[in-house]
């Protein structure tokens, strides 16, 4: 009798623990990232200036390096090394913007808002090249 | 007096009908967005973000693969090949081809040929060059190009219970056309998934 009033207890509490561990993990798609210790590459490393007016999307979106190089004899070709801070799923909306040695805008057709997924805590890069060679510098821009 | 507060009372109510037939009329709202932006409307097609994005990544793999360093010229001479729609949709495929082009064009390294082909035909300049062979007696020589350009694209659908998954894949390649030989290819896919409607059940 005692076995028959304490068993649906029992069950109720495991079935608790075990909803409040999904809860918990099961949402959590995080990504566990190996490489190798010491890096062959010698990425050229660009200084970058920040201006953060969202402190939740840079919260969430971490830069973690910016590198150039140049492609087909004059192109510039950048890349950015970015982390998701969360340990959700998160898409992020970035778009590069070309600058010439006068600081004029370069338009370029192609360099619109694009959405990458970014799985939890993972880090991926995100590059795109100048289709002239008067571009010299570069603006990246974050919105979630 | 009495005449003065009918006619104020109708000229209220006459007035407060007319609110009443014009006032709750719904006006569309129509809001200009970026239309390659994150404001675009999604949908299980490729939408203007998605050609937008599968162009400027196919521009920076040619352009990061020094393909064109090995040109024999500068602007080397590129004609458009065939562009193969195999998706389930009608649509205009210099959608792709023509961001492409602008992108290519405005490199410096690459000078599109518009009297060869299946791409982009320019009929008054073909019409102008007849002509002045015609007045000239003079052969006009047209320029063999350097590069073609080929284009796929590809639609695979996959349905789950309730979810379907449409992968558009859009492959390109370009050939040297003195040797025959692909000296670059690439392929890029953007994956959508749409979540069925439940159906209704009598």
């Amino acid at each position: 009798m005692k076995t028959s009033s304490s068993s649906p207890l029992r069950s109720a509490g495991a079935l608790f623990a075990t909803g409040l561990a999904l809860l918990l993990t099961g949402c959590a798609t995080n990504v566990n990232t190996y490489e190798r210790a010491d890096s062959q590459a010698t990425p050229n490393y660009v200084a970058d200036k920040r201006v953060i007016t969202d402190n939740t999307l840079a919260g969430t979106f971490r830069v973690v390096a910016i590198n150039q190089a140049t492609v087909s004899g004059n192109l510039l070709k950048v890349q950015a090394t970015v982390e998701n801070l969360k340990n959700k799923l998160r898409t992020l909306n970035y778009k590069f913007e070309w600058v010439d040695a006068n600081g004029m805008a370069v338009d370029s057709p192609n360099e619109t808002w694009k959405a990458i997924l970014l799985q939890g805590r993972e880090t991926q890069t995100i590059s795109t090249v100048a289709i002239t060679p008067q571009a010299v510098d570069f603006r990246l821009k974050f919105r979630e | 007096m009495k005449l003065n507060l009918t006619s104020q009372f109708t000229g209220m109510l006459a007035l407060g009908a007319l609110l009443a037939l014009t006032g709750c009329e719904t006006v569309p709202e129509t809001r200009t967005v970026d239309a390659k932006g994150p404001e675009a409307v999604n949908t299980a097609a490729i939408n203007s973000q998605d050609w937008a994005s599968a162009a400027d990544q196919l521009v920076g793999s040619l352009l990061s693969s020094n393909a064109l360093d090995n040109a024999p010229r500068t602007p080397a001479v590129l004609a458009v090949d065939r562009v193969i729609n195999n998706t389930q949709l009608m649509v205009d495929t210099d959608l792709l081809i023509k961001k492409i082009r602008v992108a290519l064009t405005r490199t410096g390294k690459i000078a599109i040929t518009n009297t060869m082909g299946l791409g982009e035909r320019a009929v008054v300049a073909s019409e102008a060059a007849e002509l002045e062979e015609m007045q000239s007696g003079k052969k006009q020589k047209v320029i063999v190009p350097d590069y073609t350009l080929y284009a796929k694209l590809i639609q695979q659908s996959d349905k789950g219970t309730k979810v379907t998954q449409n992968t558009y894949s859009f492959q390109m390649s370009l050939v040297q056309t003195k040797t025959g030989l692909t000296v670059w290819e690439e392929e890029k896919s953007i994956a959508k998934q749409t979540k069925r409607s439940g159906s209704v059940g009598w």
